[in-house]
């Protein structure tokens, strides 16, 4: 037999998903232990093992591919325990990461301390020199000052460096030279030159991506050498792959050269198995992946089998967090999930969240201390989610503790404590409609022309009125929902990007400029497609993109061009075409005629990795099947109904569940709400049908 | 006990409310469908003031011309288009599907004549539900002069812009091309205008679309339940955000710097404020001010309403929302013929949505510390320096190609609270911090400048146990030809106050470094006429402080001080507080002993 193993470590728990040489996915969950991750890594795989009937030690040896995500270097952002990193920018330009874009949310709220910039002002170090927007110099470098900067340094203890000037994208000799005097005199430590990183025009987010690989280098390069190392002496033998945050993956190697790769990587993988699972189920490829956490739930979207990217990825919040300045992908989080809040305002309205419960105190129902009606409650309360049955029995539930804090609630809504844990649960679903809704409709994409694919242990919850909402007529559950980024790790390709920025209007397109940023560009990605090869990747694609915006349009709009060069005029109005298409779609109105002027470019290569077959599950095979035992579930059109409990395993293929009825899997529970129907699919996972 | 039904309607009783649940779950959905609009006009517009500045509104109003939803709008823009929506149903009585209308008159409800609204009717089934409102602020409006903020200007007639006052420009979806041809001869940079244009109508028909489908999903009787049970609600948010002030009347103040001949002394804006907590309701009487004069600094009604509105609000729940339902418990007491009332005809109303409008904020913030400490807040920037100043000039890059655009490089210091700091990026109080920014190399491809620095100055923040947010330092200049730089500065003489015990913030300034090494210091009006190799030196103010700066945290002040917001010599003079080690070992600390013992011979030696 051989295996290959996806491992997602995130804050709480730790997912492995092995998968055998048939496609059948078996997933392992531990506790993560952020001090040897490899500790939680192995008790997941030993859970694992064990639903296999293996041992771990065995499928390890035997494994070819392990894929890793990891949220450390999310978690060292947003927990500012990054390295202590020092940036140097452009004389005169000290406050870009202060700055940012500006802007806020809440127009009348001004009681919010300012949140402070991602690399303090005290570090932050102006060096004299300056280029202009044609790449010329408008002074030069003054090379003896900077050295005594870069000097100054070592006595502040600075564990990392990055360098952002303005310009660098058109004149890159400034941040080269002061990279070599950083390892001439702090040989050291390890840096990042932003034109290096990310090549494209806007200084803000440029320097933003470039602090942050920097500060996450000395981290995130001391733990992929101790992983590795681990798994080699548990004898691991194949090869070492770690998930990215554009969706792809990429060897250990190449990551520890740009550690911000790793950034949100996990939620990345998402998309990769919404596609896979689509796709076996023949399902279409316009697809919308979400993902129910304890305190978020995540969206992204596959048009026509094309992942959504966006370049304004955020942590710590939009606009007054951290900008991560990269083209990865587009996941929209709003703060609902299992233990998010319900609470009453002045005027008398039912809220749920922002403020969530987390693990700690965690919902009341859990007895550790939580004494605030939570989303999980309000399900105990309904009867979806059983008090003895929890995450397979592992964990019991206090029936008793949730029905206390939901009727504190709903005897000042002059509600019955059942209508009110509805009206929470519908309320965090609407939190969910709107992400939805945001993520879909500003690309164009009629959620009821889409396949909703629900990941998350809370997803099953109320996931089927989430998509009547929205008019889908299908979800797709997967019976390993409750892993869906690890196991994304199984589906995914080795992606690289590199982008370069030069200015061309449509009016008179610069064919030379633009076709020397391609050849740069098709240079970098022939040395790594070169490098792959080396390693046995044979099969290769590359897509090309470009950021571009009607003459004098504020912001750029990234999409896919149609051709993989720019030679003729014939290839301009291709690409102007595209553009009014995409315009249209996005903001339903394009100026015929109009110029277009192109900012950014960006190539991708695409090797292929060979993924699992898509297995036929081993499901039950006689015809009947009975369900486990009835409870009193309520649901809001129908009252308190008897409803059936089924349990996932004893589910013969396209076995129909009409509901009221519930099903259970080891780490999710999927709702069927009345009339709507859930089927077993040849894959073992259940497709749902609203109604 | 109610009992649910299975579908919405049933869930609508003739007399009862809608549920809880409900009225959050459509109150939700409006906002969205705002939302969506606003990120249309925000994405696809040409110009900085609508992409960058935000200077845009999307909004709901409701058939009986009550403004409904506004998600994130410019609060300054809100309120007003229910007068609009009044215009539209008088001067268009048969107004009906695919008609859209333009609207910019100062003079009936608009903001200023550089705020065109597009107005679109909503219909379900032949019956008027809603109208949707974009209300953008452009780039050049045709006026004599190649700036949207004339304060200059006499009358409307000098001021020059076309006036739309709610002219058809759609039916049947398509647009009137007369106008658009009139806009196109008349406005700058024509091309510009029509993207923005383009952007607004694309907006409000996909408003118009989501709202079609939110009346279809619900059902026209919960839709009309909906409009006067969220409107109520949001009232009783409001009044009881007032019922937990104390009851009191106090005159708030501030002032405006003067203008050459139009305002030679500066302008003392008063507000009488009478806050009537038994009853919840606030009432700002701005009558006891000056008669409209002959520039364009005259407020219109819905500025006028609107700032007062605004500053009001900032001081009570910002999670209130904003809408006519809110209003109700806050009246704003205008008269004709005033400054900051209603403006009387022809007198010009262009810069109607900054300089009065912040000083009245401004006024009203700080006003509200008369309750005590806990309320209100200092004042903050009102400077709009240069880095906000409309550039216009010729690109030799594109062969000379004329520009013209308003920049968003400054930021200035935001007021402080009882509670925090002022942030950064003020820009303006009427803007409240929603802007964006320039990025400076997008800044620099476009336009043929070259920027020397943008940062935020140390002790520039009015000091107090709350401190003010930082002033902006920018410094710009033309590369190879001239470049003139217009703006309408303030706060060069009066400052943004501190309150309660906290200090003023200093004053900013306008000087152009020539390249003969001569200078010259503008005035509020400022026309920078610069020459190839002049250097433009804009500093703007940042905010007032709050609270006596002795009582300020040592560790808030080392934090300043190590993040060079404050000097170790600003520590120690008005701080009270002394600071050891270096900034070269990154090891700075509170010395804690001499500090408790400076504060206390301080504050000793004020109180004797």
């Amino acid at each position: 037999m051989s295996y290959r193993i996806a491992v997602d470590t995130g804050g709480t728990f730790t997912d492995v998903v092995v998968a055998d040489e048939h496609g059948n996915l078996v997933v392992g969950k531990s506790l993560t232990t952020p001090n040897n991750v490899f500790s939680g890594m192995s008790s997941a795989l030993d859970n694992a093992a064990a639903n296999l009937g293996v041992e771990a030690d065995s499928i390890l040896k035997e494994t070819g591919v392990l894929t890793y995500g990891t949220t450390r270097s999310t978690n060292a952002i947003i927990t500012s325990s990054a390295a202590k990193t020092a940036l140097l920018v452009t004389k005169g330009f000290p406050d870009t990461l202060t700055y940012r874009h500006g802007g806020k949310r809440e127009p009348l709220n001004l009681k919010m301390e300012f949140p402070d910039p991602y690399i303090p002002r005290r570090l932050t170090e102006e060096i004299a020199e300056r280029i202009n927007s044609e790449g010329g110099v408008e002074s030069p470098l003054d090379v003896e000052l900077a050295s005594e900067i870069i000097q100054s340094l070592e006595p502040k203890r600075i564990e990392a460096i990055a360098v952002s000037f303005l310009w660098s994208i058109m004149n890159p000799s400034h941040e080269l030279q002061v990279g070599q005097l950083i390892e001439k005199f702090l040989p050291n430590v390890p840096y990042t030159l932003s034109h290096q990183l990310n090549p494209i025009i806007r200084e803000f987010p440029r320097t933003s991506s470039t602090a942050i690989d920097a500060s996450l280098k000395p981290l995130m390069q001391k733990h992929f050498i101790e992983l590795e190392s681990s798994l080699r002496t548990a004898g691991y033998e194949g090869e070492f792959l770690v998930s990215t945050s554009s969706g792809g993956i990429k060897h250990v190697t190449d990551v520890v050269e740009k550690p911000i790769f790793t950034v949100k990587s996990g939620p990345a993988m998402a998309p990769l198995a919404g596609i896979a699972y689509a796709e076996a189920e023949n399902l279409g490829n316009d697809i919308i992946i979400v993902d129910t956490g304890g305190t978020t739930f995540d969206v992204s979207l596959i048009r026509s089998g094309e992942i959504k990217y966006t370049r304004d990825t955020w942590l710590n919040g939009e606009w007054i967090g951290h900008n991560l300045g990269l083209s990865s992908v587009d996941i929209r989080s709003v703060g609902a999930g299992g233990g998010s809040i319900a609470w009453i305002d002045s005027g008398g309205l039912l809220r749920v969240g922002p403020d969530s419960a987390g693990a700690d105190p965690g919902p009341a129902c859990y007895g550790t201390g939580g004494n605030k009606p939570t989303v999980t409650d309000a399900a105990v309360v309904m009867g979806y989610i059983d008090p003895n049955h929890f995450l397979g029995g592992r964990m019991s539930l206090d029936t008793n503790a949730a029905a206390k804090v939901v009727e504190e609630i709903s005897d000042k809504l002059d509600m019955s404590t059942e209508e009110t844990a509805a009206g929470i649960l519908e309320i965090a679903g609407e939190q969910m409609i709107k992400a939805i809704q945001e993520i879909t409709v500003q690309d164009g994409v009629n959620p009821a022309e889409s396949i909703l694919v629900a990941g998350g242990g809370a997803a099953g919850l109320n996931i089927i009125p989430i998509a009547k909402s929205l008019g889908c007529s299908q979800v797709l559950l997967p019976k390993t929902a409750g892993a869906l980024s690890a196991c994304g790790g199984h589906y995914s390709n080795i992606v690289s990007e590199h982008s370069a920025s030069r200015y061309s209007s449509t009016e008179d397109f610069d064919f030379d400029g633009v076709s020397k940023i391609f050849s740069d560009i098709n240079a970098k990605l022939d040395a790594e497609q070169k490098s792959l090869q080396s390693r046995g990747v044979n099969s290769f694609d590359r897509e090309y993109f470009v950021e571009a915006r009607y003459l004098n349009q504020q912001w750029e709009m990234e999409f896919k061009l149609p051709m993989q060069a720019i030679e003729n005029p014939r290839d301009v109005e291709l690409l102007t075409e595209e553009f009014h298409n995409v315009h249209f779609r996005r903001y339903a109105v394009k100026e015929e005629g109009g110029t277009i002027e192109c900012i950014n470019w960006k190539g991708r290569l695409i090797a292929e990795m060979d993924k699992p077959p898509h297995a036929h599950a081993e499901l039950n095979t006689s015809s009947k099947f009975d369900a486990d035992r009835t409870v009193s579930a309520y649901f809001s059109d129908k009252g308190q109904c008897q409803t059936p409990v089924y349990v996932g395993a004893d589910l013969p293929e396209k076995s129909e569940i009409v509901g009221p009825a519930i099903i259970e899997e080891p780490t999710t529970t999927v709702v069927v709400y009345p009339d709507s129907i859930a089927q077993v699919t040849a894959g073992g996972h259940y497709l749902l049908t609203p109604k | 006990m109610r009992k649910l039904g299975s579908n919405t309607n049933a869930r609508v009783q003739e007399d009862a409310n809608l549920d809880p649940v409900l009225l959050a779950i459509m109150a939700n959905r409006m906002d969205a469908i705002c939302r969506e609009m606003t990120n249309t006009v925000l994405f696809s517009a040409r110009s900085a003031v609508i992409g960058i500045a935000r200077d845009f509104s999307c909004a709901i109003i409701t058939a009986e011309d009550e403004v409904l939803s506004v998600a994130e709008a410019m609060p300054i823009h809100v309120f007003g288009m229910h007068l609009q929506t009044a215009s539209m149903s008088k001067h268009h009585p048969a107004f009906r599907e695919g008609d859209a209308f333009l609207d910019n008159d100062p003079y009936v409800g608009n903001s200023h004549s550089a705020d065109h609204t597009i107005l679109v009717p909503v219909f379900h089934k032949g019956e008027h539900f809603f109208t949707v409102g974009v209300k953008a602020h452009q780039a050049d409006i045709g006026n004599s002069q190649p700036t949207t903020y004339f304060a200059a200007a006499r009358d409307v007639y000098q001021e020059g812009a076309l006036i739309f006052p709610c002219v058809q420009v759609q039916r049947d979806f398509k647009n009137n091309e007369d106008i658009i041809r009139m806009c196109q001869r008349r406005i700058r940079v024509p091309e510009q205008w029509y993207g923005d244009y383009l952007a607004a109508i694309g907006a409000a028909r996909i408003g118009e679309r989501r709202l079609k489908d939110f009346i279809n999903k619900y059902g026209a009787k919960a839709v009309h339940k909906f409009i006067e049970n969220w409107l109520n609600y949001s009232e009783r948010r409001t009044t009881d955000a007032i019922q937990a002030l104390p009851s009191g009347q106090f005159v708030a103040e501030a002032e405006h710097d003067p203008i050459d001949k139009y305002i030679p002394l500066g302008l003392r804006i008063k507000a009488d404020i009478n806050i009537d907590s038994d009853n919840g309701k606030i009432t700002v009487d701005l009558t006891d001010n000056p008669d409209c004069v002959d520039a364009g600094l005259n407020l219109t009604q819905a500025t006028a309403t609107m700032s007062a509105t605004q500053a009001v609000l900032c001081c009570l729940d910002s999670d209130i929302p904003h809408n006519s339902g809110s209003l109700r418990r806050i009246d704003v007491i205008l008269r004709e013929n005033c400054i900051v009332g209603i403006p009387r005809f022809p007198h010009s109303c262009s810069v109607a949505t900054t300089n009065m409008t912040d000083t009245i904020i401004n006024a009203i913030l700080a006003g509200f510390t008369q309750l005590g400490d806990g309320y209100g807040f200092s004042q903050g920037n009102m400077c709009n320096g240069a880095g906000t100043g409309v550039c216009s000039g010729k690109d030799w890059r594109m062969g000379g190609a004329p520009y013209v655009n308003q920049m968003f490089m400054s930021a200035g210091g935001m007021p402080a609270s009882a509670q925090n700091d002022g942030m950064h990026g003020m820009v303006n109080p009427v803007s409240v911090g929603l802007v964006y920014r320039d990025s400076i190399e997008v800044n620099e491809q476009r336009f043929p400048f070259l920027v020397d620095c943008v940062r935020a100055l140390e002790d520039s923040c009015g000091a107090g146990r709350r401190r003010g947010g930082p002033a902006s330092e920018v410094i710009f200049g033309p590369r190879q030809d001239e470049m003139l730089v217009i703006n309408i500065s303030n706060g060069l003489i009066n400052v943004p106050q501190g309150v309660l015990g906290g200090m003023s913030a200093k004053p900013g300034f306008q000087i152009c470094l020539a390249s003969d090494g001569s200078r010259q210091v503008y005035s509020t009006d400022a026309y920078c006429h610069l020459m190839p190799g002049d250097r433009l030196h804009a500093v703007d103010n940042g905010g007032g402080g709050y609270g006596d700066p002795l009582d300020r945290e040592p560790e808030r002040v080392l934090s300043d001080v190590a993040e060079r917001y404050v000097s170790r010599e600003q520590a120690l003079k008005v701080y009270g507080v002394i600071i050891t080690g270096s900034g070269e070992l990154d090891d700075l600390a509170v010395d804690i002993q001499s500090t408790e013992s400076v504060r206390l011979s301080r504050k000793t030696a004020t109180q004797t």
